[in-house]
């Protein structure tokens, strides 16, 4: 029954071109061990049907704007209460906006009753997602809508300018991590006439030799690379030759800093892409724009506050989602957990100050509460991967950093105690490699926001 | 859903239901009422005409269609012609569903004479009627309507019980595909989050 699957599904329309592709980025005299095996899955008749997809958003408008929903949320929303189990338990609604939300906590009870009856179980894939709130989660997907993460990439990357083109024989994205496990592997790309995809750990453990880490990237000459901010760090240190024409940053915030030395360094765009498992990528850094434009049209935001309420354009609240281009998990005000306002921009909404995870306060000196949106200012210009800040309950103030980012500690806390208006901040060293709640306190009234 | 006619009418049109419509029907050469002909007027009346496949069930020629079958459904194209309907919002695909599933349903469980002369039976009629089209029974919620259709109808505890099997073994195929190998592979995505 638990079969291991065989390269016939992992690359159903492999041609020759492909397998010698295969075989250089697996085979190359510095690659790395590739410990895992997985594919693109694709169908041919699903390869072209991906392509009129790309080609349908690439130009998509949005029908909506912040605070006016678009038309297709009735007959989404009937769709949904008549094929969702979850939903279809329940009376169906007076409006949209009476609604439940669901969160994370909901989908991790019972993902199942998540998923339409229309959809069938043969070729379900999952995505697994650790999370930072205590539920982990094993999301329901299908190989099309993996492939279709592509468009909104491509979306993505016309706004600045960028158009893919490696198609045969060339390496078009490599995914880089940096963790002590990762998941590794080698695949092709159908719809870029099988250009290569290599998921890579910068990890010294993962390589014959950590030499080999440039050597490999640098024979590879990806035309874009994904990590997150904590790979992007491991990637500065490496001596490569090679410029690929993006950066794509995903999973978690991207400090102006890190951006700037990765733009001085690669000289090309860095895009930090907003984008979950639960949703796929949901917007894109504009600094034109001054906020995350959105990539989706087909998934409407609103911003909530605690008690649900939808929230006026420009304040801050819990990013929620209704739509996707997942048909194996479609999303009915699903709550992220993610905070930030919306606003409207001739290029379509955009969020503003996205912040990860509940907002947190923090007591300055004087007694006063200061939000820890303010700290993510102060400590911007560093280019710190990652970092966390805790607040105890005697006011003391933790900044944790990563080992490797230690150089910066003195200019961080330096910077963290003018913004909470003095007192002293103990550092202490980041060890987990995992998603965490950057910001966290023991104060009660540090969750009062 | 939307809201559908009172119970109460459809109760006593149920009550009133002419004596033609409960002679025999045509079945196998003997009988007089042409069952699939009345259906089919009703089902034309909303623009909805039965299908091919409805009319020969119907038609009295199959073994496997009780004369029973043939006489609730005759009962039923009687309460469709209601006019109270005419106000409603449903889906007319919903009407065939009705003839092709209830009617043999409710048949298999009692004589289709009960369900116009015991009104235990006549308001499980109304209701089921109601019920399949995608409709309340006016001035009632959805919970109320269901508890009240469950707790009338035998056939709607049955149907309850297998949908909450079906459910339940839908969703022990999602998590058993969720754990195949082939699923914990996943596929290419361009970033990973």
């Amino acid at each position: 029954m638990n079969e291991e699957p065989t390269d016939a599904e992992r690359y159903p329309t492999l041609t020759e071109a492909g397998r010698a592709m295969l075989k250089h980025m697996s085979e190359h005299p510095s690659a790395p061990l590739f410990r895992n095996r997985s594919g693109n899955r694709l169908l041919s008749e699903e390869v072209e049907a991906l392509r009129a997809y790309e080609s349908d958003i690439a130009t998509a408008p949005f029908t909506w704007s912040a605070n006016h929903p678009p038309a297709w949320l009735e007959a989404f929303t009937a769709q949904l209460y008549a094929q969702v189990p979850f939903y279809r338990e329940q009376e169906s609604p007076a409006s949209f906006r009476a609604i439940s939300t669901v969160h994370r906590g909901d989908l991790a009870a019972d993902i199942a009753r998540f998923v339409p009856d229309s959809v069938p179980v043969e070729r379900m894939i999952n995505f697994r997602t650790t999370g930072t709130t205590g539920h982990p989660l094993v999301l329901p997907s299908h190989p099309v809508v993996a492939g279709r993460y592509l468009a909104y990439h491509k979306r993505a990357l016309r706004r600045f300018g960028i158009e893919p083109g490696h198609g045969c024989g060339q390496m078009g994205v490599m995914l880089i991590g940096m963790q002590r496990k990762c998941f590794t592997y080698v695949s092709v790309t159908p719809t870029m006439d099988e250009s290569g995809l290599a998921k890579i750990n910068l990890h010294p453990d993962d390589w014959r030799n950590p030499a080999d880490r440039a050597r490999y990237i640098d024979a590879m000459q990806p035309e874009v690379i994904a990590g997150d901010p904590i790979s992007f760090a491991a990637l500065l240190e490496l001596s490569l030759r090679h410029r690929p024409r993006a950066l794509l940053s995903v999973s978690m915030a991207l400090s102006p800093g890190l951006k700037a030395a990765l733009l001085d360094r690669f000289g090309c765009p860095v895009l930090d892409v907003y984008s979950m498992n639960e949703a796929g990528p949901l917007g894109v850094y504009d600094p034109g724009l001054g906020g995350h434009l959105l990539l989706q049209p087909g998934m409407y935001v609103e911003i909530l506050d605690a008690e649900g309420r939808e929230l006026p354009k420009g304040q801050i609240g819990e990013i929620t989602l209704t739509g996707g281009f997942n048909f194996c998990l479609p999303l009915l005000r699903y709550r992220t957990g993610d905070h930030g306002a919306i606003d409207n921009s001739d290029a379509g909404p955009i969020i503003l100050e996205l912040q990860g995870r509940r907002p947190v306060r923090f007591r300055t000196h004087r007694g006063g509460w200061i939000n820890n949106i303010d700290l993510t200012h102060a400590l911007a210009p560093l280019p710190l991967s990652r970092y966390s800040v805790h607040q105890s309950m005697n006011g003391e103030v933790t900044l944790r950093l990563a080992s490797t980012e230690m150089g910066y500690a003195a200019d961080a806390v330096a910077r963290l105690s003018t913004a909470l208006l003095g007192g002293s901040v103990s550092i202490a060293a980041l060890d987990t490699e995992d998603k965490m709640l950057q910001y966290t306190t023991d104060l009660p009234g540090g969750l009062g926001t | 859903m939307s809201t559908g006619p009172s119970l109460e009418r459809l109760l006593r049109r149920l009550v009133e239901t002419p004596p033609d419509f409960l002679d025999p029907p045509r079945h196998g050469g003997a009988g007089q009422l042409r069952v699939a002909a009345v259906v089919n007027d009703v089902l034309i009346g909303y623009g909805h005409p039965a299908s091919e496949a409805l009319l020969a069930t119907l038609s009295g020629d199959l073994v496997g269609v009780t004369t029973n079958q043939l006489t609730l459904s005759a009962i039923m194209a009687w309460l469709l012609t209601d006019d109270a309907w005419r106000a409603c919002h449903f889906p007319v695909s919903k009407l065939g569903t009705l003839f092709v599933e209830a009617a043999p349903a409710l048949a298999a469980e009692a004589d289709a004479k009960r369900y116009v002369f015991e009104p235990e039976r006549r308001e499980e009629l109304a209701r089921t009627t109601i019920a399949r089209l995608d409709l309340l029974p006016h001035g009632e919620t959805a919970n109320q309507a269901a508890d009240r259709l469950a707790s009338v109808s035998g056939v709607e505890r049955r149907r309850l019980l297998e949908a909450s099997r079906a459910a339940e073994a839908r969703a022990r195929a999602i998590r058993e595909a969720l754990a195949r190998k082939a699923a914990e592979e996943s596929a290419d995505k361009w970033t990973r989050e």
